[in-house]
């Protein structure tokens, strides 16, 4: 067969060139492919496998329950309860239409309702679509029997908040709701999903880091047509912590009944350490509004109502009117206008400044009144005649000692700091210098002065402990699930307030006078002794008073056997007069504290009207208008 | 000598190769076996491979790879031809015979080998003259222009490994200097206007492969999901049936086209690297095998049957790997597929023949 060629070692010899053509070839390929594996396998391994697991593995957050709320004496007052859930995972869904269709028929409900509330959902969440809530256990069985078909459909169990004493709690411990667009964008890198509740208001805002808990996480297989399959990964939970707060909640809930109707707020507070006992405002809204959602007509009714349910009226600021008068006292004694206990004032029932006549509240007079008394009966013209006298400064200054035009240290932060006004102040915003005429307002609680309900109790718990101004606070312990104590709320004493032992007995006197025979008898408790002061705040001028811009009612006081151990602020808007409306409140509260049965059923009005409304120059609507002030 | 000893002596002296190759086909059982869930593949293949060992050891013995007619050839050639004619005609790609489906294009390069090499051995020099090379370039280009419309790639791959073939036998310069500016200026001229003629989804597989992210969910799902799978294989590999492409069922046609990537992201560059080796080891035996052949014929099929399995490995984990668009070609010992499997055993045969026989001549 060789003969054709010459010779065999030719053909090996060309052979050999072709050989190692075939052998470059053959490196050079398997080189080629070699090199790009590597390239794919190691160099870029980290991102193709972040992209195998983006596409096959779906990580789902497993909410962790928000911490629950209790009371001193343990009652639960902000708490979870399961429900069902109905989301709509869009990433995984693969039909719309066909299991929009699907779920009409297993939820038994109109296609077309199902698709608009679909749609409506859609526009609204940024994450998964919340279809339907509280899903009932025959629902739950019906799609998880068929959840194979319905890829993207998926059931949960959530914990959702639950307030047991709705609308009473309200203000106090705020509400959460779903969080929204911008917190989410604020706060996703602290742990937060875009279908968690976050706290928006009140406790439940201030804490909400305690009472958050950690997010879990859940990871699922999901294969190449959507559906799920092996659980690869699992973060459990951490629950949430759980606040126990120092509000009494026999007394919260007497105080929201005594309100219900009405329009203000009552605040108590613990005088030996500044600890909340209760704080109501009203009207109020049931928190679990806020997690179902409103309709927006309800909505806006709320937000359209005069009565502001929304506000949190222990916090805000009013004119303190009369209850303000025991700090202008001590202010005249320690200018050294008010020269005793007998130094007295002739009350003809009118007050003369200048071109001004200050009326006194009882047209007829007083006659001489000296310190107890003027107390007592809440006599304006002692107290125009200690504020026609004193520097608006000194006044001030005192007022300041007693809390007031700061913060509480509640930590609201809608909270108010009210304003005790002095020329400094004046000066600043008028520009303008301050008038003494001014100072006669501000000594009777009108005028610029404006204080909260809660800045007022704290201001008479330095009467009622004998000179300690503490910092109001409401949680006194944070406990974990497993009961292992946090933290720790010790009271701070946040300044002492030195009165001299004379003018401490003298103003005390006084204020247990104004309960014994004085404005506010409604308040007498039998078996324990009451302190007060009643306040019946003008808020526009007498002429234009019409039923609906009533004054504000106040009164504010503190009760005990000898010792006083608790001190409140009533406040009723637009109430009337604080004998007559707020102090009959007051002794309500007090007989719960002390477990005395109470005296009526109702707390009627008084028969006999103590009128105390005090004359004053021009004092317009809610804010005093200062504008065009003639003495 | 007796046939035994020489046997024995012919077993001894390549071992190697023998160890390679069973290494290979349990590298394909493996690998059809990580696939999973489609456990009929796994028996089918398994199958496959004992028809085609048994083929291979009768090859092997009783076949003498120079006995076979010019003639002979050129008969089976024409019906290969006529065959793949009919099924252009319906276009289908496979011949369909009761359960069995066979792809006749795995079988046409067997002939093509043979016809191209029996003509080579004629020869007296490794020189073609122009019009040899013109015949026989038409040889190779009559049954492709047939499997051209139903097999785009498969024409294309055929025509490039029987292309390189002739080069090594004295392609005229002139004529391939002026088949390179020929084809350059046609492609250039060309291109234009066939792209417009193109239908979506051949234009599809070049977006697809340009840009296999943008195109993830369309054109470029393909290789998107063979890229995920052999990078997330990384060096170790996610190991057997772990993978999540694999398992999840990203992957499509991951028993035959996408093979490889399945064995990429089972066993990971080390898998992949110990395949190459296996592989080209399999490879340079086989440019050995021509290199100690002692006739042309012997040479030139040997040199063929390599040419023919490089090609397709360079074009099916090329594509997987996004280096070329992705072909629809299976990968020797990786894919699953009876016609492959039957037509790598019959190349091995021929090759293990030829290394057989060589002590024939004396």
């Amino acid at each position: 067969m060789f003969d054709k060629w010459q010779r065999r070692e030719t053909l090996d010899e060309e052979w050999k060139k072709r050989f190692l053509i075939g052998k470059i070839l053959l490196i050079l390929i398997l080189g080629i492919l070699w090199l790009r594996l590597f390239y794919l396998q190691v160099i870029k391994h980290s991102y193709y496998l972040n992209k195998a697991k983006a596409r096959s593995v779906v990580s789902y957050v497993i909410k962790a329950p928000r911490g629950e709320i209790l009371t001193a004496d343990g009652v639960v007052v902000a708490t979870n309860r399961a429900t069902f859930q109905l989301y709509i995972d869009l990433e995984n869904l693969v039909n719309e239409e066909n299991t929009l269709k699907k779920l009409s028929l297993i939820l038994r409900e109109d296609y077309g309702s199902l698709k608009e509330r679909f749609y409506l959902a859609k526009k609204l969440s940024f994450g998964r679509i919340l279809l339907k809530r509280n899903l009932t256990w025959d629902e739950v069985a019906r799609i998880l029997v068929r959840q194979y078909y319905l890829p993207g459909v998926i059931v949960e169990v959530e914990t959702e908040r639950f307030y047991p004493y709705g609308e009473s709690y309200f203000h106090l411990l705020g509400y959460v709701a779903r969080i929204n667009r911008e917190e989410y964008e604020a706060f996703k890198n602290y742990g937060y999903s875009s279908e968690d509740f976050i706290g928006k208001k009140g406790i439940e805002k201030i804490y909400e880091k305690f009472l958050k808990g950690v997010n879990g996480r859940l990871e699922i297989e999901r294969d190449a047509y959507g559906r799920l399959g092996k659980v690869v990964g699992k973060i459990y939970p951490k629950a949430g912590e759980d606040l126990i707060l120092t509000v009494r909640h026999d007394l919260q809930m007497r105080a929201y009944e005594l309100l219900k109707d009405k329009r203000g707020a009552i605040v108590a507070l613990d005088p030996k350490d500044g600890a909340l006992l209760a704080l109501v405002s009203m009207p109020s809204i049931d928190p679990s509004k806020f997690i179902v959602g409103f309709e927006s007509e309800e909505w806006n009714r709320y937000v359209n109502d005069p009565a502001r349910p929304l506000l949190n009226k222990a916090i805000q600021a009013y004119p303190p009117g009369s209850t303000f008068k025991p700090i202008t006292a001590l202010a005249g004694l320690e200018a050294g206008i008010v020269k005793g206990p007998n130094w007295s004032v002739f009350c003809p029932g009118y007050f003369n400044f200048g071109s001004h006549t200050f009326r006194c509240w009882e047209k007829k007079g007083h006659g001489s009144v000296g310190l107890t008394k003027a107390i007592a009966l809440s006599c304006d013209v002692y107290f125009y005649t200690i504020g026609s006298r004193i520097d608006i400064d000194f006044l001030a200054k005192v007022a300041r000692k007693f809390g007031l035009g700061e913060p509480t240290g509640l930590g609201f932060p809608d909270e108010k700091t009210g304003l005790v006004p002095d020329s400094a102040w004046k000066q600043k915003k008028f520009k303008s210098s301050w008038y003494q005429g001014e100072t006669i307002n501000i000594a009777i609680g009108q005028g610029y002065l404006l204080t909260t309900p809660l800045q007022m109790a704290r201001a008479y718990m330095v009467f009622a402990n004998g000179g300690n101004l503490y910092k109001a606070y409401v949680v006194r312990e944070i406990r974990s699930k497993e009961g292992k104590i946090l933290f720790k709320e010790s009271p701070t004493l946040e300044k002492r307030v030195p009165i001299h032992r004379d003018y401490y007995n003298w103003i005390l006197e006084g204020l247990r006078k104004v309960v014994e025979e004085g404005t506010g008898k409604a308040a007498r408790v039998p078996g324990i002794i009451v302190w007060g002061k009643t306040g019946t705040a003008q808020v526009v001028s007498l002429k234009k008073k019409t039923k609906t811009t009533e004054h504000h009612a106040w009164f504010v006081s503190f009760a005990g056997n000898s010792t006083p151990e608790i001190v409140s602020a009533v406040l009723v808007e637009h109430g009337g007069s604080g004998g007559a409306v707020a102090a009959p409140i007051a002794g309500e509260l007090y007989r719960t504290f002390y477990k005395i049965p109470s005296s009526q059923k109702e707390i009627k009005i008084l028969e006999e009207r103590i009128e105390e409304v005090p004359q004053v120059y021009e004092a317009p609507e809610e804010r005093p208008n200062v504008g065009n002030n003639t003495f | 000598m007796s046939g035994t000893t020489r046997f024995k002596e012919f077993i001894k002296e390549n071992m190697w190769v023998f160890l390679v190759l069973f290494c290979l086909i349990l590298i394909n059982i493996i690998n059809q076996l990580s696939m999973g869930e489609t456990s009929g593949y796994f028996w089918k293949n398994v199958l496959w491979h004992l028809i085609g060992l048994v083929l291979f050891c009768l090859f092997v013995i009783f076949f003498d790879y120079r006995k076979v007619p010019l003639g002979f050839v050129w008969i089976v050639y024409f019906l290969m031809v006529l065959l793949l004619i009919v099924l252009a005609l319906f276009k289908k790609r496979w011949l369909v015979i009761g359960a069995l489906s066979i792809q006749p294009t795995e079988f046409l390069k067997i002939i093509l080998l043979y016809l191209l090499s029996l003509y080579i051995n004629k020869k007296k020099e490794l020189k073609l003259e122009n019009s040899e090379t013109i015949f026989l370039l038409g040889v190779i280009l009559l049954p492709l222009i047939f499997i051209l419309p139903v097999d785009l790639d498969y024409a294309f791959i055929i025509g490039t490994i029987f292309f390189s073939f002739l080069l090594f036998f004295g392609f005229p310069k002139r004529l391939l200097v002026g088949l390179v500016i020929f084809s350059l200026t046609l492609f250039i001229i060309l291109t234009p206007i066939m792209w417009n003629k193109l239908k979506p989804h051949q234009k599809g597989r070049i977006y697809g492969y340009l840009d296999p992210e943008k195109y993830y969910k369309t054109w470029g799902y393909q290789l998107s999901q063979s890229l995920i799978a052999i990078g997330s294989g990384g060096i170790k590999g996610q190991g057997l049936k772990k993978g999540w492409s694999t398992r999840l069922g990203y992957l499509p046609a991951k028993n035959t086209d996408l093979a490889f990537s399945v064995f990429a992201e089972a066993f990971g560059l080390f898998g992949t690297t110990i395949f190459l080796i296996l592989y080209g080891y399999l490879l340079y035996w086989g440019l050995m095998i021509s290199m100690k052949a002692k006739d042309l014929l012997g040479k030139a099929l040997s040199l063929g049957i390599v040419l023919i399995f490089m090609w397709q490995a360079f074009f099916n984990i090329g594509g997987a790997s996004g280096l070329l668009p992705m072909t629809s070609i299976p990968q020797p010992f990786l894919s699953y597929g009876g016609s492959i499997t039957i037509a790598t055993y019959l190349f091995l045969s021929i090759l293990f023949n030829i290394a057989f026989k060589k002590v024939f001549f004396k």
